[in-house]
């Protein structure tokens, strides 16, 4: 009894006792949760424009992280350092496009997935050789986002609000909104989705291949580096975000591999309800449990509703 | 043959009578949402016949044939095979009780080889347990050994026997196709479904194809239902017609009341509106 | 001209259908099990055996485990590392309940547990194909890994929260511990793998294999000519798990010696999956291939400097190696989809050939 007790009445007790301590889990949920979205974006883009699951995402985030601060720290003023990297992005978009993608057009998709493995883990070693293994601090003020913090006053207690979260937010916000018309609205998002549907197809109305890969892993790395500036202000810039990065997985299962709005949801869904979880319930089950609530919240939601939030139901034929 | 043989003892144990009726599809109706693939559609398939289902593309034939193998389940309606009813079961079940079927796009295990495939068509009517297998010595082995001499009957009647080893993937498409025939065969069926096995292919092949559907009418006693676009073909090999259009039937009778029923000629040639 | 199977007729389906149909294959692997049992004891040093060896035999056999459900069955899987890891605490617990009983029993007994686990996980592949598979295979990964840190019962409550290997003995020969020598845990370990491997090749090519190719292949065919999903899945999660399983204890009896929560972390997941995928999908020789590609190139590169005399430090070297296994991975996937063991093949024909081009 005490146990049904502790799951299934008492949390509920606490958040209602302290609503301003639950408003300001909540809050710390949907910070982690946009960027749990954005890292989902970027394979939501992929996914959508070339058929890959683009595992290296994660790792691109914290390789366009380290190339912003390590520019920096070479004495690159912070804006012509941000440029720099958004360049550097492209190259590794044309790079991985001419190296490896030209090469498996029509390959299964597992074989491009495994692919993008390999991909991770030449860019981890090929990261860490160059700017070192150590964790390094994101160069937030010189980039000109705010870092101060507001207090208010709800439910006879405070919430403090992190202007860096409000700001990653509201970019967040901005950039989906800006894919969102690109793909829906461009020549170039029409070709995309042709491209993710079927390569040959695409290839035989005379879209190139070639151009719409380098194109869309670009976008890729300018969400890639987005996320990496917002995630290094909060915590390190290291390689140890890899793992978290991993997370952005449960919430495309969540959203569904090919919907934009299906990867916010998702990533606010897993974000807050991780905290919860966290903060509520992992007291009882000894802490920790951020490690891989997210992943057994998406194996049960797979188990009731295999194609996603936002996915369309598969129909097989034979 | 000794595979034909016992391919007609285990036919005739099932107590049917060559003619009477071996699968019976009462009103049955499928929808995807809000498509209507098949509406109220009733048929019956006798033993040892051939029988044809026809009618312009996307008319519910395939649908047709997933439903009598339980890959879909029909909102509406009653099939019943050897003369046992049921509603919903799956299509492994299905296989158990004697339905094999090919694919209007080849379905090959493609990694595998053509003998390989063929094996794995014998699937069901290997039962030696998980420690004969890991040891592949005594029962698992006789048992093996045995299935592989009726595969290999059945390469000799297709005439596949050069490309024995060969992983699938590798094979024309032609040639596919008379693996796909053998690998359906290898489970010694009741009734054979064949998804437009011409389709694809030129006159030569058509005439084998042709011949190997009719030897395995009349020397396996098998009951097939066909699928079929060349009407040639399916006026020359079928015994019964079944035309289906926007998934309604219009049409049922022997190929010769079928091609004079005024429905189905405006079905494939459209009426002026 | 040596390599030929001209002249080899096979007069029954038997021969056709044995391990190795031609005959210098079969001398060849007499030979290299001869070398394996009675050379390397002979002439192996302590670091050969320990660092080499050892280790391979086994992610050999891990990766063999990896390969019946990935590249037999077709399911993709990340959380080998943590299934690895059920074996090694099974195995831990099982020998300190019971602490007479000899360790080799424990060990294969440890498999049954992580095969059951893995089962467990492989129940939603019965609904999840394909990349949503490899979710539920990374939940699994780190549920299993935060009980490995939580449930202190595991590791007996031992404050470091590592599992430490106690001495244990059979016929008066130390097996387990830091006294056993490593030739006893070396040959421990290759018979384990020579039988497990054997076993495996013989459940691959019977029924029960071909059922797991055809899910593989075309899993609503495969149905449709009466294979049960639900069987013919959870089976590959329960033996390749089963392997892992067993692979994980060995790792931390006869190798590590102790072991915490990291030594089953999802690189190690990576790890033997890189194994896999270098070897060769859906092929048993190339989990070793695979297995000897990824373990022992790292450790040339670690003593390549020191042999030509120039100082490197230890963090790039690994850095290096990142990079390198990465590259290979890409390349190896755009030059040869199907790894070593295809490369291997094709070696083997033209050699059949030889010397004439066809």
């Amino acid at each position: 009894m005490g146990l049904l007790f502790d799951i299934f009445i008492n949390p509920f007790v606490e958040m209602a006792s302290g609503l301003d301590f639950l408003l300001q889990v909540l809050w710390e949920g949907f910070v982690s949760g946009t960027l749990y979205a954005l890292i989902a974006l970027g394979f939501v883009l992929i996914f959508k424009a070339s058929g890959v699951f683009n595992f290296a995402q994660g790792i691109m985030v914290v390789f366009a992280a380290l190339t912003l601060v390590g520019l920096h720290a070479l004495g690159i003023p912070a804006f012509l350092a941000l440029i720099l990297a958004v360049a550097i992005m492209a190259l590794l978009a044309v790079t991985v496009e001419r190296v490896v993608l030209r090469h498996l057009v029509n390959q299964p998709d597992i074989i491009l997935f495994m692919v993008t493995i390999g991909l991770t883990y030449f860019l981890i070693g090929f990261g860490e050789l160059v700017f070192g293994g150590d964790p390094k601090s994101m160069i937030t003020e010189e980039l000109g986002l705010p870092t101060g913090s507001t207090v208010f006053d709800v439910f006879d207690g405070i919430v403090i609000l992190q202007h860096l979260d409000v700001a990653a937010a509201v970019i967040s916000a901005i950039m989906v909104a800006g894919l969102a018309v690109f793909f829906n609205k461009t020549r170039i998002g029409r070709a995309l989705r042709a491209v993710a549907d079927d390569h040959q197809a695409a290839l035989s109305v005379g879209i190139s291949l070639n151009q719409i890969w380098a194109i869309v892993w670009f976008a890729a790395g300018i969400v890639a580096l987005t996320t990496g500036i917002m995630w290094g202000a909060k915590s390190d810039v290291s390689f140890a975000l890899q793992i978290v990065a991993l997370k952005a997985l449960p919430v495309l299962i969540l959203g569904g591999f090919t919907s934009i709005p299906g990867a916010i949801v998702g990533g606010l869904i897993i974000g807050m309800g991780e905290k919860l979880f966290e903060v509520y319930w992992g007291g009882l089950l000894g802490g920790g449990v951020e490690g891989w609530f997210a992943y057994v919240i998406a194996l049960i939601f797979l188990l009731f509703r295999p194609q996603g939030l936002f996915g369309e139901k598969i129909i097989e034929r034979v | 043959m000794n595979v034909h043989s016992q391919a007609a003892a285990a036919q005739s144990d099932d107590g049917i009578a060559l003619g009477a009726d071996l699968l019976h599809v009462d009103n049955i109706s499928l929808s995807f949402g809000g498509v209507k693939a098949i509406q109220d559609v009733s048929f019956d398939i006798r033993k040892g016949e051939i029988r044809a289902i026809i009618g312009p593309n996307g008319a519910g034939k395939t649908s047709m044939l997933n439903v009598i193998n339980g890959f879909y389940h029909p909102q509406e309606g009653i099939i019943s095979f050897k003369g046992r009813e049921r509603r919903r079961m799956r299509p492994y079940e299905a296989a158990a009780q004697g339905i094999a079927r090919t694919f209007q796009n080849v379905a090959l295990f493609t990694g595998m080889t053509t003998l390989e495939n063929i094996m794995a068509g014998r699937s069901l009517k290997m039962h030696r347990n998980f420690f004969w297998q890991m040891l592949y010595r005594g029962p698992a082995l006789n048992e093996e050994m045995e299935h592989r001499r009726v595969v290999e009957e059945i390469i000799d009647f297709l005439e596949i026997e050069a490309i024995r080893k060969t992983p699938v993937g590798q094979l024309p498409y032609g040639l596919q196709k008379r693996v796909e025939l053998g690998r359906a065969l290898a489970m010694e069926p009741t009734l054979l479904l064949l998804d437009e096995p011409m389709a694809g292919m030129n006159l030569e092949e058509k005439e084998d194809m042709s011949r190997y559907v009719l030897d395995v009418n009349s020397q396996l006693g098998t009951t097939i239902a066909l699928i079929e676009h060349d009407m040639g073909v399916v006026m020359d090999l079928a015994d019964r017609v079944m035309v289906l259009d926007y998934g309604k039937k219009i049409a049922d009778g022997t190929p010769d009341e079928v091609q004079a029923n005024q429905a189905v000629i405006d079905a494939y040639l459209g009426v002026p509106h | 001209m040596l390599y030929r199977e001209a002249g080899q007729f096979k007069t029954s389906y038997q021969a056709d259908q044995a391990a190795f149909p031609i005959f210098q294959d079969q001398l060849a692997v007499w030979a290299i099990l001869a070398v394996a049992f009675i050379g390397v004891p002979l002439v192996g040093n302590d670091f050969f055996l320990n660092s080499i060896m050892i280790p391979f035999l086994i992610f050999a056999l891990a990766s063999v485990g990896l390969n019946i459900l990935t590249g037999y069955a077709g399911q993709l899987s990340l959380g080998t590392g943590a299934f690895m890891g059920v074996g090694a605490y099974a195995c831990y617990k099982l020998t300190t309940i019971f602490p007479d009983v000899n360790i080799v029993i424990m060990i294969v007994a440890s498999g049954f547990f992580s095969a059951g686990i893995g089962m467990i996980f492989g129940l939603p592949s019965l609904r999840i194909k394909g990349f949503y598979l490899v979710v539920t295979t990374l939940a699994a990964q780190f549920f299993l890994e935060w009980c490995f840190i939580r449930i202190a019962w595991l590791y007996n409550y031992n404050p470091s929260g590592a599992i430490e290997v106690p001495q244990r003995e059979a016929f008066g020969v130390i097996l387990t511990g830091a006294s056993a020598t490593p030739v006893t845990r070396y040959l421990l370990v290759l018979s384990i793998v020579v039988v497990m491997t054997w076993i495996a090749f013989n459940i691959i090519r019977g029924r029960i294999g071909r059922s797991w190719m055809m899910i593989r292949d075309m899993d609503i065919a495969a149905e449709l000519m009466g294979v049960k999903p639900l069987n013919a899945k959870l089976s590959a999660f329960a033996v390749s798990s089963f392997y892992c399983g067993v692979a994980g204890a060995m790792m931390v009896f006869f190798w590590l010696g102790a072991a915490e929560v990291e030594s089953f972390d999802v690189n190690h997941s990576f790890l033997i999956l890189f194994m896999v995928i270098l070897g060769g999908l859906g092929s048993i020789k190339g989990a070793f291939m695979g297995a000897a590609f990824i373990w022992i190139l790292p450790i040339l590169i670690r003593a390549a400097p020191g042999w030509i005399g120039i100082e490197v430090q230890a963090a790039t070297v690994e850095h290096l190696n990142f990079m390198l296994i990465g590259g290979l991975i890409i390349f190896f996937l755009i030059i040869e989809p199907h790894g070593l063991a295809r490369l291997w093949s094709i070696g083997k024909q033209k050699l059949r050939v030889w010397p004439f081009p066809y």
